[in-house]
């Protein structure tokens, strides 16, 4: 695979002409293209694991028999599935901080409040997830739990949940890797990821005489290198966890 | 107790709304006279997403379905295929027959398959594996700079349709691949058993069955895809719906109205779409039959 | 020990539990044969609480349990239960089924709960597969396993659901055996099955019961060639070939 890449960049470098490892370029765009990898990957460390956390805690609340608990759950999920992410993410960094008391409110506090927001819209997806592996478990897994006499809450803890977040990981990984895409979106709200830095700097070599336009190609190729990595790392992490945790004859079945 | 419990979720639901667009209405202000005056300009603008969604979607899925026909079909790697047909050609050699030109002729066609098979894989990946954003600027960069003297507006539609129908065929060609390939296995053997061809298997078994199957999953597509002609934000001179929303909220300071329309409008068209899609997935569901979840664009 | 008054269970439209009454003396194998439909799976899951009758009595020991100032969880330890499907919890081990509930549930510490486990393992002929997953094992074998992981609750009474039903042919002796060796050992069952083999010899006696009711109830001999009712007559009639 590291193979195709190398070509298909070779092959990418001859049809639009440029050179991948243009130093001079190198010189000027290192800084930024490192900053945005950092950034990207600190957004990611609170992006990630709260909307997991939200994604989980709605999925539970969503199986839970209460309709009270359930149909209000029901609507945040199908609003942040019905509408595209950066609307939400552009309005929340613009509303949000007037939300908070005066002394809180910046433009930075307005990118966190967008990360918030993007957490909670994974979030409706992981939920659909987790109560999708829920729901995949036999019920007769419950029933025989209970039949031990075991309190729901104990059956669920020690037979539905394991065998349930088992099934969650594969569709999870999935969702992760979108969660790693979905950060730079961040930039169109002034959040200096790698995307967004990547953008602002190739306004800079458009609109500054006697750089080499090839340039930009350079600068994209290697973000979009750079989100593939990302994306096949946390795939392939979770997968690994799926490896480590899989118990032969536990596999979602599919519908 | 099941009465209670269905007027106390409305009550609830029905509250918070209540509450949260009482509050935002309250801290932003909700002009009602701009948004019976301005809501017709923001539904040409949902027409003009729609207009873009619609090109990429079909073009795109032309490209989606070769893309997972290509993918769907077994070839083995390269140096399989090579020991498999020396073996025969020694074989063929004692008896003294077909030469080098016809054993070189099949691994030629082999290997053309093979990497045909690879670098639709690799066309998938990278469409899978970067962000929307970066497909559209990418594309956006290339046609800016080798067709500078086009009009700006031109140059974003063109970018963004190429860069959506590229990023839609990546993803339709998964769900082709999956809608192919559950049907395939035992029933084209149970085709050929009867007398039917390769192709034959295929247009009168395997593509009725798969046509079905795709179905639900390319309507989730094409909403998918609406919602992924917002990113066309960026590029920022084509008028689609998000694109509008943000320069009318950022230039008449009615955020919230502006917001609250565009978010209407999408919900407005992606919400019974997608409700009817899992009532029809529901009900014609057939156990152990399907395809499985997220194979859509999603940013 | 166990005693059943007037069960009346409806889900929605449909009527499934009649009226029923039933007793079961301590140490004694009660057999109940009948159509699908008929309701038995019902009335086991009514006799250890999993469902909740509609009205009518249920009795362990003398007592009432079905109130509401009595956990269902603490009559579930005391009556054990066989299903069907077995219902073995897939991410464990089969030693591991066997310990989850004395741990959890009775609260028995981990290196004695894995001892009566193996104890009980190698009593239903498992004891080399403590470690193997329920996915790995054979119907019979998951079956037995099932019945390991409920005596291991140390119930008064076990209740078995068409034990045998999903099986394959092969594998229906093995669990049988089981089953009467625990007859023989003196445990208080209540079996639902279409064995009729079983029921001839280890039962004492027989219920038939066919839309929500007990029709009839003897011995086995009484049941299978004497039957007093015109149904139990058809339906025997169709069994037994």
């Amino acid at each position: 695979m590291a193979v195709g890449t190398i070509l298909f960049i070779l092959v990418l470098q001859t049809v639009l002409r440029f050179n991948i490892l243009d130093p001079v370029l190198w010189a000027l765009y290192f800084p930024s293209f490192l900053d945005g990898i950092v950034l990207t990957l600190r957004y990611l460390g609170i992006i990630l694991p709260l909307s997991a956390v939200i994604g989980f805690t709605v999925g539970w609340a969503r199986i839970a028999p209460f309709r009270t608990l359930s149909w209000p759950l029901s609507v945040f999920v199908d609003f942040f599935r019905g509408v595209p992410p950066i609307i939400v993410v552009i309005f929340a960094a613009v509303l949000g901080p007037s939300l908070l008391p005066a002394r809180f409110r910046s433009q930075d506090i307005g990118i966190i409040i967008a990360a918030l927001t993007l957490a909670m819209h994974s979030g409706a997806y992981q939920s659909e997830i987790f109560r999708a592996g829920f729901m995949s478990v036999p019920r007769g897994q419950l029933e025989a739990a209970q039949s031990l006499g075991m309190t729901r809450g104990a059956a669920m803890r020690y037979v539905v949940l394991p065998q349930a977040l088992r099934l969650s990981i594969p569709p999870l990984a999935n969702e992760f890797a979108v969660v790693v895409k979905d950060t730079s979106l961040l930039a169109i709200v002034g959040g200096f990821e790698l995307f967004g830095s990547s953008f602002i700097f190739e306004q800079q070599i458009l609109f500054s005489p006697g750089n080499q336009l090839s340039w930009i190609f350079v600068v994209w190729t290697a973000v979009a290198l750079v989100y593939f990595v990302m994306t096949f790392a946390v795939t392939e992490l979770l997968n690994a966890i799926d490896r480590r945790y899989h118990v032969k004859g536990l596999e979602a079945v599919t519908v | 107790m099941r009465i209670v419990d269905i007027l106390l979720a409305i009550l609830v639901t029905l509250g918070i709304l209540a509450y949260i667009l009482d509050v935002l209405a309250l801290r932003w202000g909700l002009s009602t006279t701009y948004i019976a005056k301005s809501y017709p300009n923001y539904l040409k603008a949902a027409w003009i997403s729609l207009y873009v969604t619609t090109i990429a979607y079909f073009i795109g899925m032309g490209i989606g379905f070769v893309l997972g026909w290509a993918r769907s079909v077994q070839t083995l790697p390269l140096a399989r295929v090579m020991a498999a047909r020396r073996r025969e050609a020694v074989a063929a050699a004692d008896g003294g027959s077909p030469g080098a030109g016809l054993f070189l002729g099949t691994v030629f066609v082999y290997s053309i398959k093979y990497y045909v098979r690879r670098t639709a894989d690799a066309y998938v990946a990278i469409i899978r594996g970067t962000p929307l954003f970066v497909q559209i600027v990418f594309v956006w960069s290339a046609v800016i700079v080798f067709y500078p003297r086009l009009d700006p507006l031109f140059q974003g539609l063109l970018s963004g349709v190429i860069a959506l129908t590229a990023n839609t065929g990546g993803y339709q060609s998964e769900i082709f691949r999956a809608g192919i390939q559950t049907v395939h296995s035992g029933q084209v053997e149970a085709a050929r058993a009867i007398g039917l061809s390769r192709w034959g298997a295929m247009r009168y078994i395997v593509l009725p069955q798969a046509v079905r199957l795709v179905i639900p999953p390319l309507t989730n597509e094409y909403i998918g895809l609406l919602k992924a002609s917002s990113l066309l934000a960026v590029v920022g001179s084509v008028p689609e719906l998000t694109t509008f929303g943000r320069s009318e909220a950022f230039q008449t300071f009615h955020i919230f109205e502006a917001f609250a329309l565009v978010v209407g409008i999408y919900l407005l068209i992606t919400f019974p779409v997608s409700k009817v899609v899992e009532w029809i997935e529901r009900r014609y569901r057939v156990p152990g039959l399907g395809i499985q979840a997220p194979r859509t664009a999603r940013v | 020990m166990i005693r059943v008054e007037e069960l009346q269970k409806r889900f929605g439209a449909l009527h499934v539990l009649k009226g029923v009454n039933l007793e079961v003396q301590k140490g004694e194998v009660l057999v109940i044969i009948g159509p699908s439909g008929s309701g038995k799976s019902t009335l086991l899951r009514c006799i250890n609480l999993l469902i909740e009758p509609d009205s009518g009595r249920v009795f362990l020991d003398g007592t009432q349990v079905n109130r509401r100032d009595i956990r269902p969880e603490w009559v579930r330890q005391q009556v054990g239960m066989v299903f069907q499907s077995f219902n073995l919890f897939a991410h464990l081990t089969a030693l591991q089924n066997v310990t989850l509930g004395p741990v959890r549930v009775l609260g028995t510490d981990a290196a004695a709960a894995e001892a009566q486990g193996r104890k009980l393992l190698d009593r239903v002929g498992l004891a080399d597969k403590a470690d193997a997953y329920p996915a790995q094992l054979s119907g019979g074998q998951q079956q037995r396993v099932a019945i390991a992981r409920a005596l291991a609750m140390n119930p008064k009474a076990m209740l078995f659901d068409e034990p045998t039903s999903a099986l394959d042919p092969e594998y229906i002796r093995e669990v049988l055996d089981v089953m009467a060796a625990l007859a023989r050992d003196g445990m208080t069952m209540i079996v639902v099955t279409h064995e009729m083999g079983f029921a001839s010899t280890a039962a004492k006696r027989i219920l038939f019961m066919d839309a929500g009711r007990i029709i009839e109830e003897g011995s086995p001999e009484e049941i299978f060639h004497r039957p007093k009712q015109e149904r139990t007559r058809m339906f025997v009639g169709k069994i037994l070939r």
